[in-house]
């Protein structure tokens, strides 16, 4: 019993693994909270829906495509939404975030409505491993995330271009005098951010049904996993989001099932109120 | 640095502005020129027309009281902030259109006061990031490992790479700021208080480090607090107060000064227009 609730754990922390690492790396480039993060994931999974349920593409083929596409309009959205207020503060941007959130959401309403709809592929029957249930949707929810954090982690300490990432995040000014142009580290940025938010739209999809809301109900425990992780940080995001969904599923074991929504939001108020940098953060200065 | 005379209106203080300004002369020509420069943070200037002259081989020291303009001029001839009126030339090459990265890749290297390496990155990365993004086809540019010459200049940092810079100690840090920013041989280096919070041991290794630098034929422009230290390895030395150039001549001369500190502190009264 206790071993299965883990490992379901484990697997809603994989899932929220790569929306919290695109949080956590658009925050430290952009420096505010993107909250459209939620509805990105939910138009890039319906994308992904229409190439795979409707046109007949397979899965991985027409993920892979819509990822890429879906990396190049989070520029697009980036470019159109949030760059004409840059200059105006975090918290301009964070409140236009909240609002394109709920607008991408309801562009896939008015689509697709509100039926709960599913990804085209063959079922397979679970199967059991160290009395442990599994599920062929939880094994590539896991090996995928892995992938991309495997990948992340190449990019971001590996290539140039990631290392950039992390200068421009550390100390925007800095990077300038050391030949860094920002405006292109922000365009890599959003297309890494808008690829990482489009495969986590179809694991999301996968693991459960896809509906409008599917993408902005996974707001509270992403954001809970980058701020418990130390927004800006990649590799705490990745800790965050496994604590975040471990200690979701564990606490049924001593409440009601319908409150473990609830765990996110203690994590962010007792995070905040002990170690507002987070587990792997780094004290914020105000310069 | 020898043409940069006192602004029109401004009266010699204790009658050895002549002497000073006279006395330096140099023959090479400049590699670094800003002139009627203004520039400030909302409404106001704080640079009211400044003129600059960096000879190319030399190192320029400015010197002046605290709010007097220094670093703002140092962080608008590097482009973090836009002049709004006045030149900016790197030899002969206009750069006030550039943004701060052009202006590094054209040569004009800069180490900022503080906050002058990537904390969360390793000294090693710091490093990397200085050879990919400052490199434009110029001697030493291109990516790959750093240079023995370069490793050989910053002996602090050896068996160091693998350590957050953020972990070093100042002096150390600021030895890693230096390396970044020579990692790409600049025409310029541009050093906002090198010497600042730093025990005197790293003082003068700093120093030292600026000496050997320029002596590799990099051309250094200086804003120092510690005007003694500065001063005695400086070739030329300006003298800002309220956004002006007040005092503008050879280093040796000026540190010869028996009122050196009233220049260095500022004398209000070079405020006051000259009279007829």
């Amino acid at each position: 019993m206790f071993a299965q609730i883990a490992f379901n754990g484990l697997v809603t922390g994989v899932i929220i693994t790569l929306p919290a690492l695109a949080v956590t790396l658009l925050f430290g480039v952009l420096k505010f909270p993107n909250f459209a993060i939620g509805g990105m994931m939910t138009v890039a999974a319906y994308m992904v829906f229409a190439l795979n349920a409707q046109l007949g593409w397979p899965l991985v083929v027409a993920a892979a495509i819509v990822a890429v596409v879906f990396g190049g309009l989070s520029i697009v959205i980036d470019q159109l939404t949030f760059k004409p207020l840059r200059d105006r503060g975090g918290i301009t941007l964070m409140v236009a975030s909240l609002g394109l959130g709920l607008i991408l959401e309801n562009i896939a309403r008015v689509f697709y409505g509100n039926a709960a709809r599913s990804f085209a592929y063959e079922l397979a029957r679970p199967f059991r491993f160290l009395d442990i249930r599994m599920n062929r949707e939880q094994m590539i929810a896991m090996i995928v995330a892995v992938v991309a954090m495997a990948a992340m982690y190449v990019l971001l300490t590996r290539m140039p271009i990631g290392r950039a990432m992390r200068a421009v995040a550390d100390n925007p000014a800095l990077a300038l005098v050391r030949g860094i142009e920002s405006p292109h580290i922000i365009r890599w940025t959003n297309f890494i951010a808008g690829v990482l938010l489009a495969i986590a739209g179809v694991l999301v999809g996968m693991d459960r049904a896809l509906e409008p809301p599917v993408g902005n109900n996974y707001l509270v425990p992403v954001f809970a996993a980058a701020i418990l992780g130390g927004l800006g940080s990649p590799l705490g995001a990745f800790a965050g989001a496994l604590i975040i969904g471990l200690l979701s599923e564990l606490s049924t074991l001593v409440i009601a099932p319908n409150y473990r929504i609830g765990v996110p939001l203690v994590v962010i108020a007792l995070i905040l109120v002990f170690r507002p940098q987070g587990l792997f953060g780094q004290p914020y200065i105000r310069k | 640095m020898s043409t940069a005379g006192p602004p029109q209106g401004a009266r010699p203080p204790q009658g050895e502005r002549r002497e000073a300004t006279q006395g330096a002369h140099h023959t090479s020509a400049p590699i670094l020129v800003a002139s009627g420069l203004h520039a400030g943070y909302g409404a106001g200037d704080i640079l009211k027309g400044v003129d600059i002259e960096l000879p190319r081989g030399t190192i320029v020291t400015i010197i002046g009281p605290n709010g007097s303009g220094k670093s703002t001029l140092i962080k608008t001839l590097s482009g973090l902030l836009p002049a709004r009126q006045g030149d900016i030339l790197l030899n002969g090459k206009r750069l006030n259109d550039m943004g701060p990265p052009k202006r590094v890749r054209a040569g004009l290297s800069y180490v900022p006061q503080e906050y002058n390496v990537f904390r969360n990155l390793t000294v090693l990365e710091n490093l990397k990031i200085a050879r990919e993004f400052m490199a434009d086809g110029r001697p030493g540019s291109g990516k790959g490992v750093i240079s023995d010459e370069l490793l050989a200049l910053f002996p602090q940092l050896a068996g160091k790479f693998k350590v957050l810079a953020g972990n070093l100690s100042g002096g150390q840090r600021q030895m890693l700021a230096f390396a970044c920013a020579l990692a790409v041989t600049p025409e310029v280096l541009m050093l906002d208080e090198p010497s600042a919070g730093l025990s005197p041991k790293y003082m003068s290794d700093i120093f030292e480090t600026v000496k050997r630098v320029n002596d590799s034929g990099v051309s250094v422009l200086m804003v120092e607090q510690n005007a003694i230290d500065a001063l005695s390895i400086s070739t030329s030395c300006m003298v800002l107060a309220n956004g002006r150039v007040r005092l503008n001549g050879r280093a040796d001369e000026i540190l010869g000064m028996r009122d050196l500190q009233s220049l260095y502190l500022g004398d209000s009264r070079d405020d006051e227009p000259a009279r007829a």
